[in-house]
């Protein structure tokens, strides 16, 4: 509740602040300390210091799950802000407002990680989705930003409908939003909840851009901003993974076996699309919106085993992913070009943005000694355990074969090829440092997966 | 005591830190520098081996296992990392910090020619060797000892192809290396053997389970066995011999402390630690035994035709250490660790003395171009005719008294192996002879110009030599045998809280002893008088059939080739043309290349069109529903 009032305090100030500060680093300085705030309120709020106390009439809860998530999405954020406030100011006149729209976004993400009711669901995923569909257009003059928001939105709305649609099925079913009273009414299922359960099913596939509901993804993430595809792709995938998990590990739980094949069969297919066409992608935008999608097939996988493994995995994978991500998407924001060749010879001229980028990448790929490979590695063992599949989890590691391909494209480029690698923009030393700490917090979480998965349990 | 037993973990340390530093600096530090502070290690680390040792013989240490770490903890195998410093391993520890010192204080002035950071690095490997030497010395179990005895042939590698722009020199380095790897393959398998069936590697715990003899007898024998083939590789017998004579490519003082005084007497140390298991493994005893007498044969035979001076003095030390093996094969492990220590003097000297000749010929190794030396060069005369005189076992010189016990055991156990280890003496001190003669008799052969250069190595490197010599003379005196001197034979009573004596005592009345004795010394002198008359001057040896093959060293390498080499290199070659290439190559790039096709046509679901995506999701959405409520 800390986290949920203060963010979107923190959205209206920051509509304020554009118009009562003067200059773009008083914003920035202040957008910085309300993240902080939020993150240092989320914390306790995790260990009982309430600073508010609104009855949520049912409709919310904030456990340890929720709480936990919001901890690991405000690191996150605040990591973000710190590496790319300034390129977000870099894409409009209307800076301030950027950072506002992330706020409400924030408010979003905690409605969607807490939601004890199918309304509070909606309505987090609404708030998240709105102000995304701007951010996505920010870049008002470019054509190619306007075309990918009104993509964004037209299939937003497609989705939005759907969701709509499975949330008064089940509703018809079991004649409330409650959560309780659909656990309690699962356990006669009908056509009609079966029904709502897989429409709303498609609707969460299509916010974590699972295929085949993943067609939105690439263009919106290569027709968005740089900066905010960075942020569309780890923190709110991450919060529409957990509002999935959530759904899905309660409400529906008890009909795990009428929805576990379909299930199985969007996670081997988004698995073979997000890998397979990555390989042939020539923009490094267009490559790691495809692969976002692979990595949401290994994501995938902890929904579609839903045990104790699965939810730890999912927490690692969320923050390991975040994390990487977000490191490579700030040093891709400094590149001119955008392809493989724009970074040919970039480790002789960048020497250490290099090297945390090879970590970065590494961890994508799931090597060992990095958070990415342990992530992988819990989803496979919770496939595992949940057991019957055994072809998902081979064909899960053949496809994590082949995304090595276009991960280490970008290694091979910035390492054995010979170029320039122009950078469009000077790159200062605190960027710096904040990568490298980026690059250690990856490795420390691929030796030591407990320093992060202890938080949940204490 | 503990406070003795503290400083046992200086001895291998310091030698590392040599290596490190000097390693690191080699391109800043003089010469000067580098071979003080090289040598002044291994000076130290001698100091301190020199405290432990008479700390041992006082019998203060205990077990004298210290425990440092667990270095391995798997399931229920724990491999601790600890030292032992026991009679065996502290007189090995003298052994190799005294004559390391010697060599590495040789290496100054022989090595002098070289440039700043080539002698850097030539100082830093043989810091090296000698950690890791340490390291198997005094390795409590098995795998510390593999840890040694892998380093040491790293190291071994390193330092004979030192001069690594000789194409020749790198391959006698491989050829080294390999040869060794195809023991310590058999050594390793056999320390996998043991904890499997142990429980852990340590000395200490595998000798008490084999006391108690838990071991089955098909174990005992596959483990010795294999720790043998192990000790074949580095101790140089058959069949894995063949690498040692091609290792002299190294500097000459290389080959003295790695070939001949330490390194290859590894696999003698580890037969020696592991005492208790062989003598319980009669038939790995016999082949021990056949094993070392063929191996003293063939390469004393070989000697003989031999015209490079280090190659003899390889040769010849393949053929000491065949002896070594027939002492272990007789179970008469003291006298097997005795000969290893007169060996290391006079072998050493032999060496040094040999490299001391090569320098003032300015590189020349050929002894047909020598000849006269003993003028020029008055101190390596000298101290090589003692250490010719130490190996050919002539009374009372150290070599003597350690062949002679080897003999004897021999005797005791079979008399055709007696028969073959006396004839291989006389061939010993036949060739060795010779190898004097020609070198420093008779009428100098060389150029005119080098017998311009001709002159007495400095002191740097007299001195060892002198020091050689006189622990050539007077090193059998640690083993005198009962029958000469009453309370003689210090040495038996030193190890024998490591190694059982032989049970039944001697075999043999003392009037066979003695005339034992007179025989081997009797026949000795007639051969050496033999060589003189026929190499006091020099003469071109005569061509002949025999001839012919003993200098081509029994055609072995070649068959080696024929047999081994060639058919694996065919299958190697098949392997890559035949399998990699055309089967796995082929097939990972199939299959890379099929991902891209398929990628390529993947990308045309991403029309861009958002009717088409719309049309696509409803269509999907429409199969779902139809598998979940039709098909399911």
């Amino acid at each position: 509740m800390n986290a949920l009032l203060i963010s979107a305090v923190m959205g209206v100030l920051m509509m304020f602040s554009s118009f009562m500060l003067k200059s773009k680093s008083a914003v920035r300085n202040v957008a910085l300390a309300g993240m902080f705030l939020i993150l240092v309120a989320n914390i306790l709020d995790t260990y009982g210091w309430h600073l508010f106390n609104i009855p949520t009439e049912g409709m919310m809860h904030f456990d340890r799950f929720s709480l936990f998530f919001n901890s690991i999405a405000f690191a996150c954020t605040f990591i973000f802000f710190l590496l790319s406030a300034r390129d977000m100011e870099k894409v409009g006149i209307n800076y301030a407002e950027y950072f506002s729209l992330i706020f409400f976004i924030l408010c979003g993400i905690v409605l969607v990680a807490s939601f004890q009711s199918l309304l509070i669901l909606f309505l987090g995923i609404e708030i998240i989705s709105i102000p995304l569909y701007i951010l996505t257009g920010s870049d008002k003059r470019n054509l190619k930003s306007n075309e990918a928001s009104l993509k964004y939105f037209l299939l937003g709305s497609f989705s939005t409908g759907i969701m709509l649609m499975g949330i008064t099925l089940l509703y018809g079913h079991a004649g409330s939003f409650d959560i309780t009273v659909l656990i309690k009414a699962g356990e006669k299922p009908s056509s009609l909840a079966i029904a709502g359960l897989l429409m709303l099913l498609f609707a969460m596939a299509f916010k974590v851009s699972a295929a085949p509901f993943h067609f939105w993804t690439p263009d919106v993430y290569d027709g968005a901003p740089t900066v905010f595809t960075s942020f569309m792709a780890t923190i709110v995938k991450a919060a529409a993974f957990i509002g999935f998990m959530r759904l899905f590990s309660t409400a529906f739980y008890s009909l795990h076996d009428q929805w576990q094949m379909v299930i199985a069969i969007i996670t081997a297919l988004t698995l073979l699309i997000g890998n397979i066409t990555a390989v042939f992608q020539q923009s490094i935008k267009r490559m790691l919106a495809y692969s976002s999608i692979s990595q949401a097939g290994f994501m995938m996988l902890a929904l579609f085993a839903l045990n104790g493994t699965a939810t730890e995995g999912l927490f690692l994978y969320v923050a390991a992913y975040s994390l990487a991500t977000i490191g490579v998407f700030a040093v891709l924001i400094k590149m001119k070009d955008y392809t493989f060749e724009g970074f040919n010879g970039f480790a002789r001229h960048h020497p250490f943005l290099a090297a945390v980028n090879t970590v970065f990448l590494l961890s994508l790929a799931g090597i060992p000694l990095t958070a990415g490979f342990l992530a992988k590695f819990y989803m496979l063992k919770a496939a595992v355990e949940a057991g019957g599949f055994l072809w998902l989890v081979i064909f899960a590691v053949l496809m994590a074969a082949v995304s090595v391909y276009y991960y280490f494209r970008v290694i091979q480029a910035m390492y054995f090829k010979e170029g320039d690698a122009p950078v469009s923009m000077e790159v200062s030393r605190p960027f710096q440092w904040v990568l490298g700490v980026l690059a250690f917090l990856i490795i420390l979480l691929g030796v030591f997966p407990n320093a992060l998965l202890y938080w949940f349990y204490f | 005591m503990e406070n003795i037993l503290a400083l046992a973990w200086l001895v291998p340390l310091l030698p590392f830190l040599g290596f490190v530093v000097i390693g690191l600096g080699r391109k800043y530090f003089s010469k000067n520098i580098t071979g003080i502070l090289g040598s002044g290690v291994v000076l130290v680390s001698f100091i301190f081996s020199l405290i432990l040792f008479f700390d041992v013989r006082n019998g203060i240490t205990g077990d004298g296992i210290v425990h440092y770490f667990n270095f391995i903890k798997v399931a229920n195998i724990s491999i601790p990392f600890e030292f032992q410093v026991d009679a065996l391993s502290s007189l090995f520890l003298l052994i190799i910090t005294g004559v390391g010192f010697l060599i590495h204080v040789y290496s100054v002035a022989y090595m002098h020619e070289e440039k700043k950071e080539h002698f850097g690095r030539y100082f830093a490997y043989l810091n090296l060797f000698i950690f890791f030497m340490l390291l198997l010395v005094m390795g409590a179990n098995y795998v510390v000892m593999f840890m040694g005895w892998e380093g040491v042939g790293l190291c071994s590698y390193l330092l004979i192809g030192f001069w690594f722009k000789n194409n020749d020199f790198n391959y006698a380095a491989r050829k080294a290396f390999i040869m060794n790897r195809i023991g310590d393959l058999a050594f390793l398998i056999a320390v996998f053997w043991i904890i499997s069936i142990v429980g852990n590697a340590n000395f200490s715990d595998v000798f008490e389970f084999a006391r108690l003899k838990e071991f089955t007898a098909t174990d005992i024998t596959v483990i010795t066995l294999l720790l043998f083939i192990g000790a074949t590789g580095k101790s140089a017998q058959i069949p894995l011999y063949t690498w040692l004579p091609d290792a002299m490519a190294g500097p000459t003082p290389v080959s003295a402390l790695i070939h001949a005084a330490t390194m290859v007497t590894a696999g003698i140390y580890m037969i020696a630690r592991s005492n208790i298991l062989f003598s319980m493994a009669h038939h790995t005893q016999t082949v021990i035994m056949v094993i070392g007498t063929a191996t003293a044969l063939l390469a004393a035979s070989i000697a003989l035709r031999q015209n490079d001076i280090k190659k003899v003095l390889a040769y010849s030390t393949v053929s000491q250490l065949g002896y070594m093996f027939i002492a272990l094969g007789t179970g008469a492990y003291v006298a097997a660790v005795f000969h290893v220590m007169t060996h290391a003097f006079f072998k050493a000297l032999l060496f040094l003395g040999s490299g001391s000749v090569i320098h003032a010929m300015g590189g020349e190794q050929d002894i047909r171009k020598m000849g006269g030396l003993r003028k020029k060069m008055p101190v390596t005369y000298w101290t090589f005719l003692l250490g010719c005189i130490a190996i050919a076992g002539v009374p009372p010189l150290s070599g003597f008294f350690s062949k002679d016990a080897i003999l004897l055991s021999a005797f005791e156990h079979n008399r055709i192996i007696y028969a073959a280890a006396l004839f291989g003496a006389l061939l010993t001190a036949f060739y060795m002879f010779r190898l004097c003669f020609i070198t420093f008799n008779g009428k100098f052969r060389g150029t005119a110009e080098q017998e311009h250069h001709l002159h007495e190595s400095p002191a740097t490197m007299t001195i060892p030599l002198i020091i050689l010599a006189a622990l050539s003379v007077l090193g059998g005196w640690v083993g005198i045998p009962e029958l000469i001197m009453n309370g003689g034979d210090h040495l038996s009573t030193f190890l024998s809280p490591v190694i059982a004596l032989a049970k039944d005592g001697h075999g043999v009345s003392h009037s066979t002893e003695w005339m034992l004795m007179g025989l081997s010394t009797g026949l000795v002198l007639i051969m050496i008088y033999f060589a003189w008359n026929r190499y006091g001057r020099y003469k071109e040896e005569k061509e002949t059939a025999v001839g012919k093959i003993l200098a081509n060293k029994w055609y072995v390498d070649e068959i080696y080739n024929k047999i081994i080499v060639n058919p694996v290199s065919k299958l190697g070659s098949w392997l890559e043309e035949g399998m990699e290439k055309t089967g796995i190559d082929a097939f990972v790039n199939n299959v890379g290349r099929g991902v891209n096709y398929l990628s390529r046509h993947f990308r045309y679901l991403q029309s861009g069109q958002v009717g088409s995506y719309i049309l696509l999701m409803v269509l999907s959405i429409l199969l779902f529903f139809a598998y979940q409520f039709f098909i399911k």
